[in-house]
């Protein structure tokens, strides 16, 4: 009996074993007339990892219903995951080398680019040639290209602003045009007339992160490491002069100091602070807050007094990749290349829905983004962010960025009680980033 | 002698009331949370508003919610079962048939318990997969039943257990099987009911594994989903709450329903 | 003689069935345990960034030591241990005790009140607890405190490297005390009443039936509190990651990175920065060696033992 059963087991599974070899046989068959064929219909299933339900998730299911229509046997299932979950999740993936649970499509942070790109060489698919870069923000395309390739498809903008108070700056005595093209010691005077006048902070202050910084940095066109990617702390006179600003604006007073995104969000919802510098994503937490309406407007960011930096800058941003090992490899690059590199009416469209603003060049001339605000007492915000964005100065971001903003926030509280020095933690930071990223 | 009588159960209840309140408070909290909006929950408001239909609405629809709810519960309750009689049974082995070899192998169990997850997390990973358990609940299961921790607890209570009771079986001539499970289980009520109520916790709230092993949204349990809600730029903060709230009852009513076992000791029931 | 072998052929049998229930552990723990072990082992011998690996032998361990990040973490996570670990089994052990006195009313109520913390979800607490530690004078612990004249200036709770520490201490033994104590509450069922009437007749008051009968009554669930609590804290992740700034992807730790704990640590190593596998490996068996040694001396110190006698 028991020898009869394990017959049959195994016939049962030979057998399904070989329909799997037929099937696998035919649609690779199937994907290879595609490749002759390219006016062929697309099929497959397509998984795409994300990370914020209200964000990047929605927004890729508006791509997936616009793929749909034109391509109604992909199925496209995208999977909603916290940020430091899907990275956990795909690093696993990835250093296991187990391609079973990779997805097709994946959404990295640009600061991580160059990490993943770099730890797991042939893991992600080359774009370099299947998508016209010439129609992206020259940043943004430089941060995802290793060694003359193009990797990701680029998404959603962090291109900064100085989001402030109109009433708090006008009982200041200041007028929005004031606030134009200042630079960081202009942007601590007018903090300080704010105090004054009006007893609110001019802006919150998060001592343990490194937002500030970056974008500081990235004003003037440096980052933590040199060209080679070599880090580059204890003689970057751009950082040391980036550090004296925050310090600065930690201790003049005119900052009220936060712990974490939660208490951020509180400071400018409640009306606590006068402003905030940030990435243009922060518009919908702004705006949250719907009694404000009216009272804000947005001004460039300042620039640091050093030659070379601008009013421009970035923090955070995300881009799509397609990972080399997927199974509908072709696919997944049509659908990014069809809606996020040719579809103009979508930006539009998530502009409004979302609040993204894109890196997609001929998109920013649509109807979307000349729309005033009202919460921006009218101002056309978003033609004012795609005015800056062309600006940011491209850099490398390297693979170490978060290494290095360690090293150096692991002192900032020394920096602050002036137990150390700008130039002796930088000299210290850079030690220890050379240790850990030997 | 009876002022001071007074005055003790005063301290004592004072005492117990701080505990309680303070460790109450956030449960609160969440519970007011989930009747807010997003903007009050953020401003620390800590009364209750009018929200929760909203809040409820938008978790239900947003999420297949039962479906979740049941990945979590199917998980968690057959883990907690074969857990505590997979263990339990090692523990009795370990501590009743005294032996040098499986002392060696119980302070390898021991050493074992040590190691952060996150460093077996890469080798587990390949070989779920090599066994075809990858986006399986049979993954979280198998990989959760024989629980180094509880195996310890439950040998540090066997150490209680009267051995003469067991020689006393023996020489009635009660099977070894028998003994265990008609006289020794029965009697460590509390312990199985403490044993239940670390099991049940731990997978109910299990969350690196599973978020490594699972892939599909349909076989996601209530902590994944949870951790999703909150990572967004701007997160709702009364959904959130809800989905939290809805998570933390099952955990409650198990808790609630097991702590009256922490009445019965061995001492009744041996006795009879 | 024949008795002889009658007592050899029991102790076989004893034996088949110590063996037949440990198996299924057994068999489960060398599969899903024992064999990632090993291969993690393996692991700390290698040098990975990311896929690209490399045999290095013992240099991982060797460059631990001069890993300044390495050594804050250790530091931290040993003031976490040193001062967390006691205070709160203390507390522990005491609230089990009152609430297994049977004159006190509401038992099942404070106990499942007590115990609720450990089941409140971390995305929840660490939210309120984040709030309440603000470190303004509008944060609901200042508030309380400076209204109370027990201080004059707002404490940077969460901002200072020093009371960072402390509000995490805080925050876990709000989380862990109730959690601990159904261990103790449920090893107390299985002390004789017997012991606590005769103490009575003897005239003994409660304090003394605690120390002298409680106390070593509960020596194996004391001994299993403490080493579970050690290694807890060794690994101790959720509370310094989620109550510092910015979660898992704040620029540092805590102010400082003064709630840097050996978990963060390997988790950085692991999935923040870029990839080092084999260094993670090697920080992951440096707790396991603190670890066993302080398990060792904590069943050294109990005289608690668990070779065969």
């Amino acid at each position: 009996m028991k020898k009869v059963i394990s017959l049959l087991l195994i016939s049962v599974m030979l057998f399904s074993t070989t329909s799997c070899g037929k099937k696998a046989d035919e649609s690779a068959s199937k994907s290879d007339k595609e490749g002759t064929e390219t006016q062929a219909e697309k099929s497959g299933k397509l998984t795409i990892w994300a990370w914020d339900p209200n964000f990047n998730v929605a927004i890729m299911n508006e791509a997936k219903t616009r793929y749909q229509k034109d391509n109604p046997k992909v199925e496209i299932e995208v999977v909603d995951l916290a940020k430091a979950d899907l990275e956990q999740k795909l690093h696993t993936n990835l250093a296991s080398g187990v391609k079973e649970g990779l997805p097709d499509i994946v959404l990295i942070e640009d600061y991580n680019a160059q990490k993943f790109l770099k730890s797991y060489p042939g893991a992600f698919a080359d774009l370099t040639n299947k998508i016209n870069y010439k129609d992206f923000a020259d940043y943004k395309v430089s941060l995802m290209t290793l060694d003359g390739k193009t990797y990701g498809v680029p998404f959603d903008s962090g291109v900064a602003g100085l989001f402030y108070r109109t009433d708090y700056l006008e009982q200041a005595g200041y007028k929005p045009e004031d606030l134009n093209n200042i630079t960081w010691d202009k942007f601590i005077e007018i903090g300080k007339k704010v105090k004054e006048k009006t007893g609110k902070a001019m802006i919150g202050i998060d001592p343990n992160d490194g937002g500030f910084i970056r974008i500081m940095l990235q004003s003037a066109g440096q980052w933590y490491f040199d060209k080679d990617g070599n880090p580059n702390l204890a003689n970057n006179a751009v950082l040391k002069e980036a550090l004296k600003v925050f310090k600065t604006i930690y201790n003049s007073g005119i900052a009220k100091v936060t712990n974490g995104w939660d208490e951020g969000c509180k400071a400018f919802n409640s009306g606590d602070v006068a402003s905030v510098i940030s990435g243009v994503w922060m518009t919908g937490s702004i705006k949250a807050e719907a009694s404000q309406s009216g009272k804000w407007r947005v001004a460039p960011i300042p620039r640091l007094n050093i030659e070379g930096s601008v009013n421009a800058s970035n923090l955070g941003g995300s881009s799509w990749y397609v990972l080399d090992s997927s199974k509908n490899k072709d696919v997944a690059i049509d659908f990014l290349n069809s809606i996020y590199a040719k579809d103009n009416d979508f930006y539009q469209k998530i502009l409004v829905s979302n609040g993204a603003v894109g890196t997609y060049i001929p998109a920013q001339s649509g109807s979307a983004y000349s729309q005033p605000d009202e919460f921006f007492s009218g101002q056309k915000v978003y033609s004012d962010f795609s005015e800056w964005m062309k600006k940011i100065p491209p850099i490398n971001y390297g693979q170490y960025t978060y290494e290095a903003d360690s090293a150096i926030f692991a002192l900032m509280p020394d920096i602050f009680s002036n137990k150390l020095s700008v130039d002796d933690a930088l000299k210290k930071a850079e030690d220890q980033l050379k240790n850990q990223i030997k | 002698m009876k002022a001071s009588k007074i005055l003790k159960k005063i301290l004592v209840y004072g005492f117990l009331i701080i505990a309680f309140v303070a460790s109450v408070f956030p449960f609160y909290w969440m519970i007011t949370g989930m009747t807010n909006s997003s903007v009050d929950v953020i401003k620390g408001k800590l009364t209750f508003g009018d929200q929760m239909i909203n809040n409820l609405k938008t978790v239900f629809n947003s999420y297949d919610l039962g479906r979740i709810f049941l990945n979590s519960l199917k998980i968690s309750l057959i883990t907690m079962v074969l857990s505590l009689l997979i263990s339990s049974m090692a523990a009795y082995g370990f501590e009743f048939y005294p032996s040098k070899h499986r002392d060696r192998i119980y302070n390898i169990f021991l050493l074992s318990m040590m190691i952060p997850f996150a460093a077996l997390m890469i080798p587990l990973f390949k070989l779920t997969v090599k066994f075809g358990m990858l986006d399986k609940h049979i993954a979280i299961i198998l990989t959760s039943i024989a629980s180094v921790f509880l195996i310890f607890f439950f040998r540090q209570n066997f150490k209680s257990f009267p051995k003469e009771i067991i020689q006393a079986a023996r020489v009635d001539g009660a099977g070894e099987f028998k003994i265990f499970y008609s006289i020794v289980m029965p009697s460590m009520k509390s312990t199985y009911a403490a044993g239940a109520i670390y099991s049940f916790m731990t997978s109910w709230n299990a969350y690196l594994w599973p978020l490594i092993i699972l892939q599909t949204d349909k076989q996601k349990t209530m902590t994944l989903l949870i951790s999703s809600l909150s990572s967004a730029y701007f997160p709702e903060y009364g959904v959130i709450m809800t989905a939290i709230v809805i998570a933390t009852l099952p955990m409650i009513v198990i808790f609630f329903t097991l702590q009256r076992h922490f009445v019965e000791g061995i001492t009744g029931s041996v006795k009879q | 003689m024949a008795e002889v072998t009658k007592s050899n052929s029991f102790e076989k049998t004893q034996n088949r069935y110590g063996w037949f229930f440990i198996s299924f552990a057994l068999i489960l723990i060398v599969i899903f345990l024992l064999y990632p072990i090993v291969y993690s082992f393996y692991l700390s011998t290698t040098e990975t960034k990311g896929m690209v690996q490399k045999f290095v032998g013992f240099s991982n361990y060797a460059r631990l030591f001069k890993d300044p990040m390495f050594i804050k973490a250790l530091k931290n996570t040993f003031i976490f241990l040193i001062i967390q670990v006691p205070i709160m089994l203390f507390l522990s052990l005491l609230l089990a005790t009152i609430l297994n006195d049977k004159s006190i009313k509401f038992k099942g109520i404070f106990r499942t009140g007590i115990f609720l913390p450990a089941v409140t979800s971390l995305v929840a607490y660490t939210i309120l607890f984040k709030m309440m530690f603000n470190s303004g004078a509008d944060g609901m612990v200042n508030k309380a405190l400076m209204s109370m004249h027990i201080i004059k200036e707002p404490i940077q709770w969460l901002l200072d490297p020093f009371w960072s520490k402390v509000t995490v201490m805080l925050a876990l033994t709000w989380r862990w005390t109730g959690y601990n104590m159904i261990f103790f509450l449920s090893a107390m069922q299985n002390i004789p009443d017997e012991l606590y009437e005769a103490a009575e007749i003897d005239g003994a008051n409660k304090a003394h039936q605690f120390w002298y009968i409680t106390v070593p009554m509960l020596k194996p669930t004391i001994v299993f509190t403490t080493v579970t609590s050690t290694i807890g804290t060794l690994q101790l992740f959720d509370e310094p990651m989620n109550l510092s700034t910015g979660g898992p992807s704040g620029t540092t730790t805590g102010p400082g990175n003064s709630l840097l704990t050996l978990s963060v640590y390997i988790y950085n190593l692991c999935f923040k920065y870029t990839p080092k596998f084999g260094y993670a490996a090697a920080v992951s068996y440096v707790i396991v060696i603190i670890a066993a040694i302080l398990t060792v001396i904590e069943f050294k110190v109990a005289g608690d033992n668990n070779e065969s006698k």
